[in-house]
C-alpha cells in the first residue's frame, strides 16, 4: 500500500473523513442522539487516553475521571474567574491536567500492574474531597456551573438554525479530530514505538537505550492532557462538580478502550460509541419484555460486566481485533 | 484523655476488619499474582444472603456459616471461571508482555466487581439495609461506668484472633498450607515436587473469599449494606496490604490495625473528610520511601 509511505497524510485523511461524516450525521438526528454523539465524542478524547497509557505503554490507570475532573475545574475556574473564552479555558485545561500528568507520572513510573491501579483508584477517590475541602473555590458538593454558550453567528448563517445539543456536538468534533490525529501520529511515530518497546519488555527495551522512565511520565503527561480535554469537554455541558466525575467514570473509560480494541484507534472509536450506546440500545431491546425499573436500571452494568470478562478472556484485541483479522483473510 | 481512648479502641476494631480485608488480597497475590478488586464485591455478595436469611427467620449463626461458605463458593468460581482462563491464555496476543499480564487480570476483577454489584442490585433492590450483630452493640458497662467499647467491639476483636490463629496454624501445621506457601514461593519448583499449583490457586481463592466475607459481615452493622458499600473497605484494604508489603501475611495484618488507628485519628482529630486524602499520601509516601511494605525483608522487589 502506497500510503505506508506517508503515514502523518492518511491518518489526516481518515480524521477528515471522520469529521465531514459527524457533522453530516449530527444535522439529522434528534437532540437527545445529537447529545450522545457529542458524549462519545467527547469520551473518545479520554478512551484515547486510555489507549496512549494501557495500550501502548503497558501502564493502567483507574484515576483518568480524576484527570478529567482537574480538566474539568480548571476550565470552569478559568471561564467563571478570567473571564476567557470556552476555547482558551479548553487549551489552559489541557496545560494544568498534563501538569497534573506529570506529578503523577513520578510516582507512577515506579509502580507496575496492580500498584498502580491500586493508587491510581485511591487518587480517583481522595481528588474529589478537594472540592469540598476548599468550597469556596470549587464550589463542594453542587459544583461550578459552566455551558458551551451560543454557537457564533457564523456557524448559524452557514448551517442555519443550530440547537444546544448540535453545538455541543459541532464544537467538540474538531477537538476529538485533534486528538485522533495526535493520537494516530503518536502512534507511527518513534515516540509510539518506544512505548510499544517498554509495554513489550521493559530491559529490553533499555538495553536499546530506551529512557523507560523519562517515557513512562511522558507517556502520563500526554495522556493526562487527553484526560483532561475529555474532561472539560464532559463538564461543559452543564456542571463542572464531584458527582459529573465519579470513580465509575474512569471505568467506563477502561471499558469503553477494552471492547473495542486496547490497541488501535478505531477500537477506541468503536468502544466510545458503544459504551454510550449501550444503555439505549438494552432500553430499546428489552422495551417489548416490560421489565421492572430495578432490573432495568442494572442491566447496562451487567451486560458491559459480562461483556467486559468475555473480551478479555475470549478476544482480547477487542471487537478491532476481530475486524482487522477479517479484513485480512 | 478519654477521646483518646475511644479513638484507639474505634481505630483497633476497624483495623482488625481492614486486616482481613488485606489478608484476603494478600492470599490471592501470593497464590496467584493477582490482585482482586472484585474481593469486597464477593463480601458484599455473600453478606446480603446472609442478611436475606436473617430477614427469612433463619438465626444469625446460620446466616454466618452460609455466608462464609458462599465466600468460598464465589471465591472459587472467579478463579475457575476466570482468572485460570484468562492466565491459560496469557502467552497469546495482547497478553504476551509482563506489563500486560499484571494489568489485564485487574481488569478482568474490575469487570467481575460489575457484574456482581448489579446482579445484586437487581435481586435486592439497590435498597439499603442493616445488618443485625449477634450480641449488644451499646457501650458495655463494667463497674458502673461507660467503657469506650461495645460486645460486638470484642466480639470483632475475638473472631479476628481466632482467624488469624487459625490461618497461621493452617499455613504452619497442615500439608495444604505447606503446598500453598511453597507454590507462593516458586510455583515451578513447586509444581515439579508434585503439587497440584492449580488446585491450590483455587483455594487460595475460596480462603481470601471467606476471609473477606467474613469481614463483611463484621463491618456491614456499621456501615448499612448496599451494592456498593465495601468499595471503600476495599481501597482500605489495599493500602493496608502494601503497608505489609502485599506478600507477607502478618504484614497485611498489622497494616490492617495501621490504617485502622490512621483512619481513627483522622476522622476524630482532623476531619472525616480527608480521610481519602490521607489514605493517598500514605500510600504514596509508603510506594516512595519502603516500596517493599514497612517490613521489608532484603530482597529487592520491583513494585
Amino acid at each position: 500500500m502506497s500510503s505506508h509511505k506517508n503515514p502523518a497524510a492518511r491518518n489526516l485523511f481518515f480524521v477528515i473523513i471522520f469529521a465531514i461524516v459527524i457533522f453530516i450525521l449530527g444535522a439529522d438526528l434528534d437532540p437527545y442522539n445529537q447529545g450522545q454523539l457529542a458524549v462519545v465524542s467527547m469520551l473518545l478524547i479520554g478512551v484515547l487516553s486510555v489507549t496512549l497509557l494501557t495500550g501502548t505503554s503497558g501502564q493502567i490507570s483507574l484515576g483518568q475521571g480524576a484527570l478529567m475532573a482537574v480538566g474539568g475545574y480548571a476550565s470552569a475556574l478559568t471561564i467563571l474567574n478570567l473571564g476567557l473564552s470556552m476555547w482558551l479555558a479548553l487549551a489552559i485545561a489541557i496545560i494544568v491536567s498534563a501538569m497534573a500528568g506529570l506529578l503523577l507520572g513520578f510516582a507512577a513510573a515506579r509502580l507496575t500492574g496492580p500498584y498502580l491501579a491500586g493508587t491510581t483508584l485511591v487518587l480517583a477517590l481522595a481528588l474529589p474531597s478537594l472540592a469540598n475541602r476548599f468550597e469556596s473555590v470549587f464550589g463542594g458538593d453542587v459544583g461550578l456551573n459552566v455551558d458551551f454558550g451560543n454557537p457564533p453567528s457564523w456557524l448559524i448563517s452557514a448551517f442555519g438554525e443550530i440547537g444546544y445539543e448540535q453545538w455541543q456536538l459541532y464544537a467538540t468534533v474538531p477537538l476529538t479530530c485533534l486528538a485522533l490525529l495526535a493520537t494516530a501520529n503518536i502512534l507511527s511515530s518513534r515516540t509510539g514505538r518506544m512505548w510499544r518497546a517498554i509495554r513489550d519488555n521493559e530491559s529490553a527495551a533499555s538495553l536499546m537505550g530506551v529512557n523507560v522512565s523519562t517515557n513512562k511520565i511522558f507517556t502520563f503527561v500526554v495522556s493526562s492532557g487527553f484526560a483532561g480535554l475529555s474532561g472539560a469537554l464532559y463538564g461543559l455541558r452543564g456542571i463542572v462538580g464531584p458527582s459529573v466525575y465519579p470513580i465509575s467514570l474512569s471505568l467506563l473509560l477502561l471499558t469503553g478502550a477494552i471492547l473495542g480494541g486496547l490497541r488501535s484507534i478505531a477500537g477506541a472509536l468503536i468502544g466510545s460509541a458503544l459504551v454510550v450506546f449501550l444503555p439505549d440500545l438494552i432500553e430499546w431491546a428489552t422495551r417489548p419484555l416490560a421489565l421492572s425499573e430495578q432490573i432495568g436500571n442494572y442491566l447496562p452494568g451487567l451486560i458491559g460486566g459480562v461483556l467486559l470478562l468475555l473480551t478479555v478472556i475470549l478476544n482480547p484485541g477487542g471487537i478491532a481485533n476481530v475486524l482487522h483479522h477479517h479484513k485480512n483473510k | 484523655m478519654n477521646t483518646l481512648i475511644t479513638t484507639l479502641f474505634l481505630g483497633t476494631t476497624r483495623g482488625a476488619v481492614f486486616a482481613l480485608v488485606a489478608l484476603g488480597l494478600v492470599l490471592v497475590w501470593r497464590g496467584a499474582g493477582i490482585v482482586n478488586f472484585a474481593q469486597m464485591g464477593q463480601a458484599m455478595f455473600s453478606t446480603y444472603v446472609a442478611s436475606t436469611l436473617i430477614i427469612k427467620g433463619y438465626g444469625y449463626w446460620f446466616a454466618f456459616l452460609i455466608a462464609l461458605a458462599v465466600g468460598a463458593i464465589l471465591g472459587a468460581i472467579v478463579d475457575l471461571a476466570v482468572m485460570r482462563p484468562l492466565t491459560r491464555r496469557s502467552h497469546a496476543g495482547v497478553l504476551a508482555s509482563d506489563s500486560m499480564r499484571a494489568t489485564v487480570p485487574v481488569i478482568a476483577s474490575l469487570g467481575i466487581l460489575g457484574v456482581l454489584q448489579s446482579l445484586a442490585g437487581m435481586i435486592w433492590a439497590a435498597e439499603e439495609r442493616g445488618f443485625p450483630t449477634p450480641v449488644s452493640d451499646v457501650a458495655v458497662k463494667p463497674f458502673g461506668k461507660t467503657a469506650p467499647f461495645t460486645k460486638f467491639d470484642l466480639f470483632i476483636i475475638v473472631v479476628v484472633a481466632l482467624t488469624l490463629v487459625v490461618t497461621t496454624l493452617f499455613f504452619k501445621k497442615t500439608g495444604m498450607g505447606l503446598a500453598m506457601r511453597a507454590t507462593a514461593l516458586n510455583p515451578e519448583v513447586a509444581r515439579l515436587s508434585g503439587i497440584r499449583i492449580s488446585r491450590v490457586r483455587t483455594l487460595s481463592w475460596a480462603i481470601s473469599g471467606v476471609a473477606s466475607s467474613l469481614a463483611g459481615l463484621l463491618i456491614t452493622p456499621s456501615a448499612n449494606l448496599s451494592p456498593n458499600t465495601l468499595d471503600l473497605i476495599l481501597i482500605v484494604g489495599f493500602t493496608a496490604a502494601v503497608v505489609g508489603g502485599l506478600d507477607s501475611l502478618p504484614g497485611s495484618v498489622v497494616g490492617g490495625f495501621i490504617l485502622g488507628l490512621l483512619i481513627a485519628v483522622i476522622n476524630v482529630y482532623v476531619s472525616p473528610d480527608d480521610v481519602f486524602l490521607a489514605l493517598l499520601v500514605f500510600l504514596l509516601l509508603v510506594l516512595i520511601l519502603k516500596p517493599g511494605g514497612l517490613f521489608a525483608s532484603k530482597k529487592v522487589r520491583n513494585v
